[in-house]
């Protein structure tokens, strides 16, 4: 295995990432089913809020500067290195599973509170929109180009998506929507929740934030094996190709005809 | 089932899944790799499978 791949894989700290991020979920989902009070208003429902906006914060803003930040870095020509293609676009893939998520447990409590599992709500059509965007930037990553010029087109393609971000986050003040502005914290950052619940719902971010991060350093372990073989198949048809042609030279020469140029006939 | 159950339910699964999927991804990669350096070894010059030193 070449050096860069061993590098790259099975590192310690990203299995310690996510040990401490499965056990911070286990203890949400216990907080949140079983410790937490019912809410005044909302009963039971409220404890789906202790996983939803914690999923869309990872599908919206780490996602996003993740990815937003390595295409930028990727195109500019100081910092550009494939490690910031690989890196966006690692976070792309995970962010996409994220937005689903963020879409299913959203609806999952809309229904029951809203009546509906579905409307064309400024917030949650953005972030189908952010979705869809998602699954196109993966589907242009399987294009086959060279590896700079898809790097740079997926760059691009990851700027484009981040404009997305801005109008998930602000479509609750710039419309009228069915989706609630924030609630948990006023502007004053005054929090209106019990403190079993306020603990519950910070140890639920910090488990996701936790789980993302383990989940895109898996991912990317994957862009730099996948690029490595890439790099190995190349070398190998080269070599292949390098024999041939020596052998070719060999029997030329052993006849008294060198073939033109040395190369094959 | 309620929602609540439901929402927890599918949000670990979908989870789950997707760490186990990168864990075989990467499993495979690794073979992959492993297998597109052998030619390269015995071009130049290893041993290859089976072979004496």
């Amino acid at each position: 295995m070449s050096e860069r791949a061993v590098l790259y894989s099975r590192s310690r700290w990203l299995d310690a990432v996510g040990a401490l991020g499965v056990i911070a979920m286990g203890f949400t989902v216990w907080l949140g089913l079983w410790v937490t009070p019912p809410d005044k208003f909302q009963g039971n429902l409220a404890r789906l809020l202790y996983i939803h906006p914690a999923i869309a914060t990872v599908a919206l803003y780490w996602v996003g500067i993740v990815a937003a930040g390595g295409s930028l870095l990727y195109l500019w020509p100081r910092t550009r290195s494939f490690f910031w293609d690989r890196l966006a676009a690692s976070a792309v893939e995970v962010g996409a599973v994220f937005s689903a998520l963020t879409l299913v447990t959203g609806s999952l409590w809309g229904r029951p509170v809203w009546g509906v599992w579905w409307t064309w709500d400024a917030r949650l059509t953005s972030t189908a929109l952010l979705l869809l965007l998602e699954i196109g930037y993966l589907a242009l990553r399987r294009v086959p180009a060279e590896p700079a010029v898809r790097a740079r087109r997926c760059a691009v393609a990851a700027l484009l998506i981040a404009i997305d971000i801005p109008i998930v986050h602000f479509s609750v003040d710039w419309w009228n929507t069915l989706h609630q502005g924030g609630t948990f914290l006023d502007p004053g950052f005054k929090i209106h929740a019990s403190a079993s619940m306020s603990w519950t719902f910070l140890l639920g971010f910090i488990a996701l934030s936790l789980i993302f991060v383990w989940l895109l350093g898996m991912r990317y372990q994957i862009e730099v094996l996948q690029d490595a073989v890439g790099d190995q198949e190349l070398e190998v048809s080269l070599t292949e190709r390098w024999s041939e042609d020596t052998e070719l030279v060999g029997v030329g020469a052993g006849e008294g005809e060198p073939t033109p140029g040395g190369g094959a006939p | 089932m309620s929602y609540v159950d439901a929402g927890y339910a599918i949000a670990l699964a979908t989870l789950f899944v997707y760490a186990i999927s990168l864990v075989l991804r990467r499993r495979r990669w690794e073979r992959a790799l492993r297998v597109s350096e052998a030619p390269l070894a015995q071009a130049d010059g290893a041993p290859g499978p089976g072979e004496r030193p």
